[in-house]
Formats: structure tokens, sequence, C-alpha cells
């Protein structure tokens, strides 16, 4: 029998008699995996993680972390006794310790089994707060609060880590360095994690799992490329906001017809009947930019994105189509010009609904 | 829900409290004696209409004082303008029966202010031309004087609040300076203010020593006759139940406006601190003539009063036992403060693990106490435990518990617990705010137990809300007059009620040693708190 690492099983969560997200199930395999949970703020991503921890009760399913039951509808272990730590999103520093004393306060915890993989030097280094040891809470930047925050989660090397959009806080400067650092430690230490976002990127880098909760549910569970390139359901793609859905009609194994684009090519990710009527996700990168195609469009917005720009286009049956072109193409088109899309259009995953 | 620990301890906190309240209710329909009709057709009226013109006057000039001065303060600098900052909170330290007493001593015939005149120009009929403060002018200044820092301390820390950013768009806007204040500073301020006179206007209709040495009629003299002269508890309750009605208006009010007043202490976005103006010459002059006045006239002239009676009849000084009554003041002062220290945080820790309704409602009842003058508390303690003997203890067959609680420092100590409690469940509440929900669960998830982070957490991020309430606590206490001049024990005095006994004996020299000391030790523990009341630093 396959048994996972940690586990939920048929859970909703709740905050007092509000059901946040409702009859969930999903598991980590190994210990050491980071998985992240994603979607829009106040879904209950958060109360997801508080449940986790202890911090609120669960009245219908089960939470089981190395084969032992945390919570279910009899079994409510206390927050002090399950060896999990959450990272709060906003400062649960204690306000009269200085940093350093709030970090080592961590590392009592399990002190007696646990065998030391990490220094508080190597945590103070790897997350950059040494300049802040010796100060209080209340004289830290919010970034700063946050990370001395993590450092402290981190050195307890818990059974199970909770991160609550540990890097909201952060500059966005200085956010992907962190990101890799955190993915360094995480690693070195065999942390089993669930961090908790609303940034997709940071949720695609760290995570070797993502879940998506929208409107109640957790509506996706699989690897990060997956969930991108082949989300199961609208919502999910409406969530991630890279595509639109245009119409089209299958007329072969391997290709759809679209009013405005044509014949599109590809692989189907589920098969359709010839003749069907579907919906076709198309993404930016999709499209490819080409002077001499004549499958022109018309751009009514152009966004510069650093490496790329990314180009509106309104097609004859008046719908937006966002396409991707490198920055570093030729020459630039504005508003109103036209603007070509070699054919044959080509899709690797063709995603339908 | 699950009722535990907490529930019943909140409870019954909540229960002790109001039981004063369900006493005076109670008894509003019990039989009274002739002092009633007596009175109905005589005096009653007069008793609310004194109550009611006391009640206006205090709350003019306490505004006028209190917000003016504050104002003063917070935007601008003059000579000693940080002096005045903490000296203006110095009137605490004079009750208004002690400001009574120097008002009289200085004016009265043949008074402080004759001997000086009769110093510096010789022998005169000076006795016609010195104005008489007595009477209800009497009472309405010394009330104003010695309580126009509740307004003081609650404006000028909503005045500290106000941004920069809106005082420049009054410029922006074109405004005056006098308009800038009253059509935008002054409204900012309102809730504050409101809530500051709310205040003033509960103690002055629980003021009892000035009335009665003026001797002024007021429903709380009424009160306290009523049952001393005429043994008539059913009618002290009677008359009681009118007071509690304007005071619950009062209360409502005080609450609504401190539920208003928060949002000017958001000091987070958009808050640019502001830059006081810097007055010289004459505008200089003109405000630091208006806060000495107030710091003189509310501080100086009743201390230096006392001091002068002190020095001129040292007599007194060596009759007045002063050991006795330092060592009952501060029995009283600790044994009050640990408990309600204690409790307070009973509460307030159960609340904060709890988050039920129903606890919050008991912690609202049981803050009420501090609403209800102390004549009335007295009152209908001993009403309460009179009732309770006869009907149960008596009926059940045991011995009279009449003695453990009337006369006693049990029974003394319990309903300044119940006068009290608002303010240690306050203090304490307000400190627990400070501490965000999420540190606590950051404990329990670094494996602290409920208990090792009350212990390791709390009581040492509480420290000085702890050491903040118990000084406010004793200050009230060492203040304290008809709750223990009604309940303490036979021969146990404090500073306050042997002044308030040589006073009324028409012996105002010898008033003036208790008097002196309760006001040195008052002002010591004023300036120990000083920082925490004025909160300067945001905390």
């Amino acid at each position: 029998m396959n048994k996972n690492f940690f586990e939920v099983k048929n859970v909703d969560f709740k905050i007092g008699n509000k059901t946040k997200v409702k009859n969930v199930t999903f598991a980590i395999e190994n210990q050491g995996d980071v998985i992240c949970l994603l979607g829009p703020s106040g879904i209950g991503k958060t109360t997801i993680l508080r449940t986790i921890a202890g911090l609120e009760k669960l009245k219908k399913g089960s939470i089981i972390l190395n084969g032992k039951t945390l919570s279910s509808e009899n079994i409510n272990l206390e927050p002090e006794d399950r060896n999990v730590s959450l990272a709060f999103q906003d400062n649960s520093l204690f306000p009269h310790y200085t940093i350093e004393k709030n970090i080592s306060l961590g590392s009592e915890r399990n002190k007696e089994k646990k065998e030391k993989k990490i220094s508080l030097k190597e945590i103070v280094d790897l997350l950059d707060i040494f300049h802040i040891l010796n100060k209080y809470p209340h004289e830290v930047s919010a970034g700063e609060a946050q990370r001395a925050s993590l450092a402290r989660s981190l050195i307890m090397q818990p059974d199970l880590l909770l991160l609550d959009e540990p890097l909201s806080n952060v500059d966005q400067s200085f956010k992907e360095e962190i990101q890799v650092r955190l993915k360094k430690i995480l690693n070195k230490l065999k942390i089993t994690t669930i961090i908790v976002t609303h940034d997709s990127y940071e949720a695609f880098y760290l995570g070797s799992k993502c879940g998506i909760i929208l409107n109640q549910e957790l509506k996706q569970f699989d690897d990060p490329y997956k969930v991108y390139h082949l989300p199961n359901s609208i919502e999910v793609v409406n969530f991630l906001n890279r595509g639109i859905l245009i119409p089209a009609k299958v007329t072969g194994k391997n290709t759809l017809e679209n009013w405005d684009l044509g014949t599109i090519e590809g692989n189907f990710i589920k098969e359709y009947p010839k003749g069907s009527n579907v919906q076709l996700l198309l993404q930016p990168e999709d499209l490819e930019h080409d002077d001499q195609s004549n499958l022109k469009l018309e751009v009514v917005d152009r966004k510069f994105r650093g490496t790329n720009f990314i180009y509106t286009l309104k097609t004859p049956s008046n719908t937006m189509i966002p396409v991707f072109v490198h920055s570093h193409h030729i020459h630039q088109h504005e508003v109103d010009e036209k603007f070509g899309i070699k054919r044959p259009i080509h899709i690797d995953h063709i995603v339908c609904f | 829900m699950r009722i535990n620990f907490w529930h019943i301890s909140s409870f019954i906190i909540s229960l002790f409290v109001i039981i004063p309240i369900l006493t005076v209710f109670s008894s509003f329909f019990d039989n009274t004696s002739n002092y009633y009709k007596i009175l109905k057709d005589t005096f009653l009226m007069e008793y609310i209409f004194n109550s009611l013109i006391l009640l206006v006057s205090v709350l003019i000039l306490t505004f006028i004082i209190g917000t003016g001065s504050a104002y003063l303060v917070s935007f601008f600098n003059f000579p000693f303008s940080n002096f005045f900052k903490w000296a203006l909170i110095l009137s605490f330290a004079v009750p208004p029966y002690i400001y009574a007493y120097s008002l009289t001593a200085f004016f009265e015939n043949y008074g402080t202010a004759y001997t000086i005149l009769k110093n510096l120009f010789g022998e005169g009929n000076y006795n016609q031309s010195i104005p008489k403060f007595d009477g209800l002018l009497g009472v309405v200044l010394s009330i104003s004087f010695s309580l126009y820092a509740y307004v003081y301390i609650l404006a000028r820390a909503s005045f500290l609040y106000q941004s920069q950013n809106i005082i420049d768009l009054g410029k922006n806007l074109g405004f005056t300076k006098f308009k800038a204040f009253y059509s935008i500073i002054l409204p900012a301020a309102r809730p504050a203010i409101v809530a500051g006179l709310s205040l003033v206007a509960m103690e002055t209709l629980a003021e009892f020593g000035a009335v009665d040495f003026f001797s002024i009629n007021t429903l709380t003299t009424g009160i306290y006759n009523s049952w001393i002269a005429f043994d008539d508890l059913a009618f002290a309750n009677q008359l009681s139940f009118f007071l509690l009605l304007f005071i619950f208006a009062l209360f409502i009010l005080e609450n609504l406006s401190r539920r208003n007043a928060k949002y000017h202490f958001n000091t987070k976005a958009g808050f640019k601190q502001k830059q006081k103006i810097q007055l010289s010459g004459k505008k200089a002059f003109l405000a630091f003539s208006f806060c000495f006045l107030v710091f003189f006239l509310s501080f100086l002239f009743p201390l230096s009063q006392m001091m002068y009676w002190t020095i001129k009849f040292p007599e007194n000084l060596f009759d007045l036992k002063i050991i006795d009554l330092l060592m009952n003041t501060l029995y009283l002062v600790i044994l009050s403060s640990l408990l309600l220290i204690i409790f307070g945080l009973i509460s307030n820790y159960g609340n904060r693990v709890n988050k039920n309704k129903t606890l919050n409602i008991l912690s609202t009842l049981s803050i009420s106490g501090y609403a209800i003058p102390g004549v009335i508390l007295a009152v209908a303690f001993i009403t309460f435990i009179a009732w309770f003997d006869d009907s149960v203890i008596k009926n059940l067959g045991f011995v009279s518990i009449k003695k453990v609680f009337i006369g006693s420092i049990l029974g003394l100590v319990l309903v300044y617990f119940i006068r009290f409690y608002s303010l240690a469940y306050n203090g304490i509440k307000s400190g627990y705010e400070k501490i965000n929900i999420s540190v606590d669960e950051s404990s329990y998830l670094l494996g602290y137990s409920k208990r090792k982070t009350f212990m390791n957490i709390h009581i040492p991020f509480l420290r000085n809300s702890l050491l903040f309430v118990g000084i406010l606590v004793s200050l009230e206490i060492i203040r304290e007059l008809p709750i223990t001049l009604i309940l303490r024990p036979f021969n146990f005095e404090t500073f306050a009620t042997t002044a308030y006994i040589s006073a009324s004996e028409d012996l105002l020299e010898a008033a003036a040693v208790p008097s002196l000391f309760l006001i040195l030790i008052a002002t010591f523990f004023i300036i120990v708190t000083s920082k925490y009341i004025l909160r300067d630093n945001n905390e």
C-alpha cells in the first residue's frame, strides 16, 4: 500500500460556522516535498494552514501526518503537540524579545530529538538578517520581520512547515533571490512544506505540486507544468489569467478550425469527436509573430514587460487575443497597425473545454 | 456552548459587580419612611435642579480649560510648554473636596487672603472686599479645577495624533488659524473631548465631598443623608435609581464616543508628524499665562494653601498619627490593587483564549461599576448584605454575616473592587490589544502550552500595563471618600477620611495635614505614571 507522508482527506475547512473550502483531499507523498496552494485573496488558503496547525478545529474529514491523525471529527491534537510550524503572514514575533531571541526560541523545540542540520548563523546568513539580530520587532521593516519569522520556523525543523505568503512583504528586487535560498534550505533540511501564496510564479518555482483553490473548492492539484499548460477547468484558466478561450470546431484527429485564425494543429489532451464545437485555450505563447504572414490582425494595445511585449490583437469577430513577442524583435507595431501571425498555427497541447 | 473555567469566573465577577445595580432597581418599590414624603414636597426638585446646574457649569468650565490648554501644548511651542504638558495633569492629585477646603481657607473671613493683604497693607477691613467662593460657585470651581485633566488628557491625545496633512489641507483651503481650529481640529477631536466630558460628568454626579462641604443639596448628598440622617435605605435606593438613569445615559454616550475616538489613533498610512508652531512675543506670553494660570489654580494654589497651614499650625502635624494613616492607606491600596489586577488579568485572558460573545457581554457588564457613584455602591452593598443576611443566612440558621462585610476591611475592599474594576480591566485590555493574537498562536506552535504562553509571553509584555493599572487604582483609592467613609471599620482612618472629618467639624487647619500628605503621595504616583498617561510614544 502506498503510504503518504501527509494527507488531507475530505476536509471541510471552516472558520467558526462559516465554510471556506469544501471537501478537500490532497496528499504529500514524501517527506521533504514542498507543495504550494494558490488562490485569490480571502478564498480560505490561510484557513487551511491554520486548521492543519491546529488553530482551527475541523468537523469533517481528517488530517494525517506521518501516520498520526492530527485532526478528525473526534481527534484534535493541540497546536503545541503537533510539531507543525506556521510562519504567519503578518508580524507574529514576540514584541518584547529581540529578533535573535525570537529566532532562538524556535531552536528550543525538539532540542533533544533533533540532529542539528543547520545553525542559527547559517539561517541568519541565508535570509540576510544578521544586521537586525539585536533589534526589537517594532524596529525592523515588515519584510525583515517576515524573514525573521521564517527563520524562527525553519530553525525549529518541524515535521511539517506551513508558510503563509512568506515573501509578501519582501522587496520585489530581493524576492527572487530569497526564493532561491528558501528552496535550497528546504531541500537541505528535508522539511515537508506547504506554502500558501497568490503569486503563481512563486508557487510554480517553489512547489513540486500546486493546488488551485477557487469557489470553495480545490480545483486542481498537480505539478506546476500541468497546472499551467493543462488546466482542468475554465475557472483555473481564468484564475491564472494567461490565456483566453476562443470558439473552435474539431475538424480532425489533430486539427481544429477557428473562424478568425483558420486551421490550428496540435496534440489534443482529451479526445473530441470530429465536428464538436469546443472552447479552445489560447495562451500568449501559442501564437508566433510573422511579418510576412497573410493572417493580419489589428493591434489594440501593447505592453512592454522587459523581456517581451504582449500585444493585444483584435480579430474580425472582435475577440481580443494576447501574443508574446521577444523584446529584441526588430521592429515594434503601434496601436491600429496590422500584425502578422505565423501560419499554420501549431499548439503543442491543445486544451479544450 | 461549552462552559469552562473562564465563563464561570467572568460570570462570578460580573454578577458580583452587578449586585449594586440590581439592588437599587429592586428596592425601587420598597416602603420608604416619611422622609420621602417630606422631601418630595420640599427639596427633591432642588436636588435635581442643583445636580443639573452643577453638571452643566462644570462641563462648560472643564471644556474651556481642558481643551484650551491641550490645544496650546499640542500645537505650539512657547516658554515651558514641555513642562506644562505633564504639569497640567497634576491636578488629579487634588480631589475636589481638598480643593474646596483650600478655596474656603483662602477666601473666608480672616483667611489666607486676608492675612496676605494685612501683611502687605496693614490692618484694615478687607473681609468685605474679598470675594467669597462658596455655595454652588465653590463646588463648580472645586470640581472643574480637579477634573479638567480628563478632558485635557483625552483632547491632547487626539490632537497629538492629528496628522499634519489635515492641518496643511486647511491652509491649502485658505483657512485662518481660528477657522482651522473650529472647523478642522476641534471636530476631529470631538469624540475624544466628548469622552473626556462624559467622565467629568459621571464624576461630577458622583461627587460627594465637595458638595457636602459647601452644603449644596444634590442627588448624591440626598442619598447619603437619607441613609445617615433618616436611616431610610429604601429611599436612598430610590434616589440612586434616578441618579443611575442619568449616569447610564452618560455611560452610553461615553462608550459611543470612545468607539469613534479610535480612528484618531491611526498613525500608520498617510500620517505625517505635526510640526509645532513657535510662538514669540505677546502670543507666547498669552499662551504661557493661560497654562500657568490653570496650573497655578489647579495645583499650586491648593498645595501651597495646605503647606501654609501645615507650617502655621505645626501642632496638627504632631497630633496626627501619620504612620497609622499611611499604613492604613497603603494596606487598602495594596490589597485592592492586587485583587483588581489578578481578576482583571483572569478576565482578560479568559476573553482572549475563548473569543466568545457571552463572555464579552459578561465582561461589559462587569465594568459598569465605575459609572456608579461611590455613595450608591456603598449603600446598595449594605442593602444587599442586610437582605441576604435576613432572608438567606438567618433562615438557614447560620450566624449573621453582617459584621464580616459591613464595617470591615473585606467589605471595603470588595466595594472598591466593584467601583474600580473597569479601570483594571480596561487598563490590562489596552495592554493586551498590543499583542497580536498570532503571537499567542506562534507560541503554541513553538510548543508552549497556554499556561507557559501566559507566564512567558503575556506577563513580561504586560508588565508595564500592570504597573500602570496598579498605580492608577492606587491613586483612585487614596482619593476615594464616600465608600471609605461609609464602610470603613470603626477607628480605621485614611488620609481622605481624616481630612473630611476635620473639615466637617469646621477644623480646616487640621484637615490641611492629611490633605497635604494625600496630595504629595498622589503627586508622586502621577509623576511616576505620567509617561503612560500622556502616551507620547504611541505605546
